[in-house]
């Protein structure tokens, strides 16, 4: 049957049948939960009852008003000025092991498997690293002769960016392998040509590989800035968000919001602002960097 | 074109599975909801015409996942001979109150469920039905914890206290012969552990549920008044340095600055603890009983782990608290009758409090653990958790305020004074834009 239809009919069915499975996946379970979640944001749900009582912008006037929930976001600033290290480090990584290199590949590997791992399992990991008593990192430094009693995830002043350089250490190599494709892409014959006019491998890195790369610096960026803002699980297995509050992230204080004082409106509230503020951070970043371009 | 073929039949294979495992856990739980409410038809009816008839299908939602294909088949075949004509299903969930929170606001939930603080009193007769009629072959506690107008709506499904879990090693090792009566020769015998290189109490300080007894059960060693979270909905400053709190997280902050707990607080591993104090290296646990067994399975002999009241102050009269554990409650909508007589099976026969090491929800049914005796063997005066008010949790969800993680502040601040003024400052706000 299906074959006495013209190609143009069958092409048609058929593509229209591929599309609509995960069209109809995407709107039930991404879109249709975004709207959800916007409509819940002006209520004062309480997870339980079939009423959901609206209360207007209420819920986003809390939200601003109080710094028990918006202050949590200097924590944040921890994970961002790690992450800017961490691209930093990448490309200086990128760079090296795109020059001819003994035993690049191994290295390469070795850089890349931290982002393979499950982020929870890292997250115990660490949890055996970062112990004052017993920890491996105290015992190293003692056996070094230096202070062996820091309290890494104990002190409030640090304990950020403790938990932030676990993060530097997961996705170090994963920024590193999208530097690494792009330098690759970049053709060998311009830096032959320069190297001919006599130029520096900094001035080469510079004029050269930096703006061949720009577009990429970009897309890790946007990957740091959300992930800053996004943190969860490694704050939230290592210290659940102590001491006394001081590594308690924003998506943390969205869990606790709905799940532990059934304030589902406010934490959806919460999550909207969230999902606004990365596209306004977004926005911004991508007219500072596309100013170059014109 | 072969190879098209082969990669079309397994795209389509793909696909098909997919679909078909959506549709497949749907399926499942259409049948697990609706079948119970198509049973109520029948079942009130019988309740109309005198004592429901006890068959049917009959699902218990519950969190203990490790007692599945287990105990529980014991329990199935046992109960399902007593009542042939029930069909008892066990179902067991994870993230237990979370999920069963979800489920009941989705409007169909299986028959028995367990409750905990979560739900307000309240709102117990929009869902559930009530337990009066369920005739125990005593007085129960707990009898009006779950109550609503007069109605009981849960039954405790078994009891706990709290105290002093210590390693009767380490304390042979310190010299310490006597168990501490009073809060002095309690510091004494803390002294004696840390000079003889033991660490004396396991605060668990970072992972914050740990320090829940000194937020509800410490206070009601204290004043011997079970009801002193409820009284916060009553003032405006719930946390002062001379109440119940501040005196109770006093206590442990002097405790942490004498040495008494971990090196670092800030830096403690609950599953190493357990290994701790099962070898002796840590004396003591301020917990519930159900610790017990845990320390055992971590390598203790039984006979090495004690468990003593908590002398709170000097007097010399000790107290514990008896908290509740989770309460049995019953879907109004689902198989009524045979769901309470699987209640009181529960309660009764199944061996369950045993099996868990509960105090028995029946009031004159004596514990079985060993250590329970002992505990019991101090005649602690024992304090009966009182039903919590709907005002005061409120307040608390609206001003959003963590207790353990207040207790955490309060122990590291430089200034506690300041801790206590900022949760009173919150508990403020909350209680006047909720209008109490």
């Amino acid at each position: 049957m299906f074959s006495r239809l013209s190609f143009g009919v069958q092409r048609k069915i058929v593509i229209i049948g591929f599309i609509m499975i995960p069209l109809v996946l995407l709107l039930t379970f991404a879109y249709y939960p975004a709207l959800e979640l916007i409509r819940l944001s002006f209520t004062s749900w309480d997870g339980l009852s079939p009423d959901k009582q609206w209360v207007g912008f209420e819920n986003y006037r809390e939200v601003f008003r109080n710094p028990e929930i918006f202050g949590v976001f200097w924590h944040n600033l921890a994970y961002f000025v790690i992450g800017i290290i961490q691209n930093i480090l990448a490309i200086y990584f990128a760079v090296i092991l795109n020059s001819r290199l003994k035993g690049k590949h191994f290295f390469r590997l070795l850089l890349f498997l931290p982002y393979i791992l499950n982020g929870v399992a890292v997250a115990y990991l660490f949890g055996y690293v970062f112990d004052t008593t017993q920890g491996s990192l105290n015992l190293f430094l003692g056996s070094l002769g230096l202070p062996s009693d820091t309290s890494w995830l104990g002190s409030e002043s640090f304990v950020n960016y403790t938990l932030a350089s676990i993060g530097l250490w997961r996705y170090m190599g994963f920024n590193m392998v999208i530097y690494l494709a792009a330098l690759q892409s970049i053709p060998a014959d311009i830096y032959e040509a320069a190297s001919i006019d006599g130029a520096s491998g900094w001035q080469k890195f510079r004029f050269i590989t930096l703006p061949n790369i720009y577009r990429i610096i970009e897309l890790n960026l946007f990957l740091t800035v959300t992930g800053a803002l996004e943190v969860f699980d490694i704050p939230f297995v290592l210290t659940n968000g102590g001491p006394a509050g001081a590594s308690e992230t924003f998506v943390m204080k969205i869990i606790e919001t709905a799940f532990q004082f059934n304030n589902y409106g406010l934490a959806s509230a919460m999550s909207v602002v969230l999902l606004v503020i990365v596209v306004a951070v977004l926005s911004v970043q991508r007219y500072f960097l596309n100013r170059g371009d014109h | 074109m072969v190879s098209r073929v082969i990669l079309l039949a397994v795209v389509s294979v793909v696909l098909i599975t997919l679909l078909s495992a959506c549709g497949g856990s749907n399926s499942n739980l259409n049948t697990s909801s609706n079948q119970p409410a198509g049973e109520t038809g029948s079942n009130e009816g019988g309740q109309a015409t005198g004592e429901g008839s006890i068959k049917g299908e009959l699902v218990f939602l519950t969190n203990r996942t490790d007692m599945v294909g287990k105990q529980y088949t014991d329990y199935e075949k046992r109960f399902e001979e007593q009542y042939p004509e029930v069909d008892l299903k066990f179902e067991a969930i994870q993230d237990y109150e979370k999920n069963m929170k979800i489920r009941i606001s989705s409007g169909s939930f299986p028959d028995i469920v367990l409750i905990g603080p979560g739900i307000a009193n309240s709102e117990l007769p929009k869902y559930f039905a009530p337990l009066d009629d369920i005739e125990f072959s005593g007085d129960i506690w707990f009898a009006e914890s779950k109550a609503s107008e007069g109605k009981m709506y849960g039954v405790s499904s078994g009891n706990s206290t709290v105290g002093i879990v210590y390693n009767k090693k380490a304390f042979e090792k310190a010299g310490i012969n006597e168990i501490p009566k009073t809060r002095d020769e309690f510091m004494e015998a803390a002294q004696k552990l840390k000079d003889a290189g033991i660490v004396p109490l396991a605060s668990n300080f970072k992972d914050k549920w740990p320090l829940g007894a000194w937020v509800y059960d410490v206070p009601t060693m204290m004043s011997a008044d079970p009801n002193h979270q409820n009284e916060r909905a009553e003032t405006d400053t719930p946390y002062t340095m001379d109440n119940v709190y501040g005196q109770s997280w006093s206590l442990l902050r002097e405790l942490k600055e004498k040495g008494y707990l971990e090196k670092d607080i800030n830096s403690t591993n609950w599953e190493q603890s357990k290994k701790a104090v099962a070898q002796g290296d840590f004396a003591m646990y301020l917990l519930g009983n159900w610790v017990i067994n845990q320390i055992i399975e971590n390598g203790a002999a039984a006979e090495d782990i004690g468990f003593s009241p908590f002398p709170a102050d000097n007097s010399g009269e000790l107290k514990a608290p008896l908290n509740p554990d989770w309460f049995y409650a019953v879907n109004k909508d689902g198989n009524v009758a045979a769901a309470k007589a699987f209640v009181k099976w529960m309660i009764e026969e199944s061996g369950y409090d045993e099996f868990a090491g509960f105090i028995p929800t029946l009031k004159d049914k004596e514990a079985s653990l060993a250590q329970l005796k002992e505990f019991q063997g101090y005649n602690p005066q024992m304090i009966e958790a009182g039903p919590p008010s709907s005002e005061a949790t409120e307040i608390q969800n609206k001003a959003q305020i963590d207790q353990e993680a207040a207790v955490q502040e309060f122990v590291l601040a430089k200034d506690p004074q300041k801790v206590l003024d900022k949760l009173n400052d919150q508990w403020t706000k909350a209680k006047k834009s909720l209008g109490y």
